[in-house]
């Protein structure tokens, strides 16, 4: 700018007697109001290099009363000034302390506390009609793949890829199940937590974000996901139905099952929010209506996978470590009440109080 | 309105940026420039490279420290692991705390605003990096791993997949990725931009006509105003040459301009030709350009 700054020097102009002196609204406007700007470049300058906090006291007052300033001079500027370098510098500065005066709020303590209190609440009770499409779509995919497989058990290897067979299909016996899987020991720290919960939380959240994500396709993808799910499910309730396991597989099951199965219809329940957003939007257009609900629905997501988290330490963690089936059975019921009473009533005082 | 300043820099700069009007709290409208595609592809390589050296930076000492002798198996999960919960950090983090831009955005230049003018509240910037792992990261790390040689159909789904979400931005008017549409943001282009002398000159030592001023408009206004601002180089020098007969001619000035006074009097025409129009501005006759219109051609 040093160059640019070079040519603007006044050349000493040559004054010559009786000229009438040229005075332009524009020049005596900028002349007035030029050092409240050049101070409100220098806060600007400092808050985006360091943040709001390099800025004391006196300066954070100071901040929103230049940046109405400024905006008032772009408006005049806008209707008296033709000067182009005037123009887009008011124009650059206004939004850039826009940005400063309005941007995000960064308490991270109070945001998190605000989410889990209210906003994550808030957000499944408004799904909750998605969450259950969701939840059907699985119990859906459930009964079939258990109606498919219990017939002919070839179609547990045709509906469980291998990577989440683990060796489990057909050709197990009563015994393999029983002590290989669901009283397997428990293998150490390292494996359990290290492998198993880490290879199925990455599982679940890219399946998760995936029926989340893929509600821009119209929720399509997210429904078949679900059923899908449902499928793997159902096959793998078969395989154990034929071998008489049943209640054991179940409360092997149910001991994260609960929580992670919760969590990816959330998911999808998120998902068909923006599909439902996309398709009837409503008073709105569509993008204004994905706009206002699509933040929402990322509350939602997150959510799920923060339960995923949880899922996936007990799946991976305390599952073979509580190794009978009225305890695993207590767990999952236990899970169950407190995700219901936490999704239904935490933070309502603070829905109702909202206009 | 002053658009011709607008219709200026198209002229200047080649191209003009995609701009929109978003109104702020206040009410006044405040024009912002959509940042380009490859602009944010830039943004997100940059960022993409810096997730993964912070990747590698938390998971070796992991590694050589804390799970000695594991297997192949626990360092491959342990490092998807940590790449998931770092990536979705980084980017919530430092959206949130730079207020709308991460390293890779402020290095090129782009901020991430609400598409109406509001405040960037938190809940739109989980949403829209939630959806970055949708539209980037599972398919790209599906491609990545693939192993087989010949196309299935599993992978065409995926590369369809990915088509949708890169085009998405193509093919909406603001330039919006998924996460853009969920979240309600858009990104923009924020150069800084300095504020330069005033080119006014005070006294007038040559004298200009009302007949003689009103041969010009803003357009052309502020294209002299571009050229006046110029580093001084044999080249400007030439032009303001070039320039000065220009308008002597258009103006029918018949006085002599000495050859050193070629910028003065490049300056005094301007100041006089400003005076001139922004009076008739204000007293609600703008002329735009030459050919006198209130609004701008296109």
């Amino acid at each position: 700018m040093s160059t640019i700054l070079a040519t603007d020097t006044p050349i000493p102009p040559a004054k010559i007697a009786g000229r009438p002196e040229l005075v332009l609204k524009s020049s005596e406007f900028r002349k007035g109001r030029e050092a409240s700007w050049r101070d409100l470049e220098a806060l600007i300058d400092r808050v985006e290099r360091r943040g709001a906090r390099a800025l004391s006291l006196d300066e954070l007052q100071r901040l929103p009363i230049l940046y109405r300033a400024a905006l008032s001079s772009l408006s005049v500027a806008r209707t008296i000034a033709l000067d182009r370098n005037l123009l887009l510098y008011l124009e650059n500065l206004a939004l850039r302390a826009f940005l400063c005066v309005y941007g995000p709020r960064v308490d991270a303590r109070a945001g998190i506390a605000a989410f889990f209190a209210r906003d994550l609440p808030a957000a499944v009770r408004a799904a909750r009609w998605h969450f259950l499409i969701a939840a059907v779509c699985i119990i859906v995919g459930v009964a079939a793949g258990f109606l498919l497989a219990v017939q002919d058990e070839s179609w547990v290897s045709t509906l469980v890829p291998s990577s989440l067979a683990g060796g489990r299909g057909p050709s197990s016996t009563r015994a393999d199940l029983y002590n290989k899987e669901i009283f397997a020991p428990w293998p150490g720290f390292a494996e359990s937590f290290g492998v198993f919960a880490n290879m199925l939380f990455s599982h679940n959240t890219a399946v998760g974000l995936l029926s989340f994500g893929l509600g821009l396709a119209a929720g399509v993808p997210s429904v078949m996901l679900m059923v899908y799910q449902g499928l793997v499910l159902g096959a793998f309730l078969a395989l154990h139905y034929n071998r008489d396991l049943t209640v054991d597989f179940l409360g092997w099951l149910s001991i994260h099952g609960v929580t992670e199965l919760t969590a990816i219809a959330l998911f999808a329940a998120a998902g068909l929010v923006i599909a439902e957003k996309l398709l009837f939007p409503g008073r709105y257009s569509r993008i204004e209506s994905l706009a206002l609900y699509g933040r929402q629905a990322g509350y939602t997501a997150v959510g799920a996978v923060l339960m995923l988290f949880v899922a996936a330490f007990l799946e991976g963690g305390c599952r073979q470590l509580v190794a009978s089936t009225p305890g695993r059975f207590a767990i999952g019921f236990a899970s169950a009440v407190l995700w219901f009473a936490y999704f239904r009533y935490a933070g309502r005082n603070a829905d109702d109080a909202r206009p | 309105m002053t658009l011709a300043h607008e219709r200026a820099t198209e002229f200047l700069e080649g191209s003009r940026r995609q701009q929109r009007t978003i109104v702020t709290p206040e009410g006044v409208p405040v024009t912002v420039e959509l940042a380009d595609h490859g602009e944010r592809l830039t943004a997100f390589t940059i960022d993409v490279f810096i997730w993964f050296l912070l990747t590698i930076l938390v998971y070796l000492p992991l590694v050589f420290f804390a799970l000695r002798g594991g297997s192949a198996l626990i360092a491959v999960s342990i490092v998807l692991f940590i790449g998931f919960v770092v990536r979705n950090l980084y980017f919530i983090h430092f959206e949130l705390a730079w207020r709308g831009a991460t390293p890779g955005k402020r290095f090129v230049g782009l901020r991430v605003i609400d598409r109406r003018g509001g405040p960037l509240l938190p809940s739109a910037i989980v949403a829209r990096n939630l959806t970055r792992e949708v539209e980037a990261f599972i398919p790209l790390g599906l491609l990545l791993t693939w192993s087989g040689t010949h196309p299935d159909w599993e992978h065409l789904f995926i590369a369809i997949w990915l088509l949708f979400f890169a085009a998405l931005p193509f093919v909406n008017r603001d330039r919006m990725r998924g996460g853009d549409l969920i979240g309600g943001t858009m990104v923009i282009a924020l150069p800084k931009r300095a504020l330069s002398g005033d080119l006014v000159e005070r006294a007038a030592q040559y004298v200009f006509t009302e007949p003689q001023l009103r041969a010009y408009g803003a357009f052309e206004l502020q294209v002299l105003e571009e050229l006046l601002r110029r580093p001084k180089s044999v080249e400007t020098g030439r032009l303001f040459t070039e320039v000065r007969d220009k308008i002597c001619h258009k103006i029918g000035w018949t006085a002599p301009v000495p050859p050193e006074d070629t910028e003065l009097f490049l300056r005094e025409f301007y100041t006089a030709q400003r005076a001139f129009l922004e009076r008739e501005q204000l007293f609600g006759k703008p002329r735009a350009d030459k050919y006198g219109g209130a609004q701008p051609r296109t």
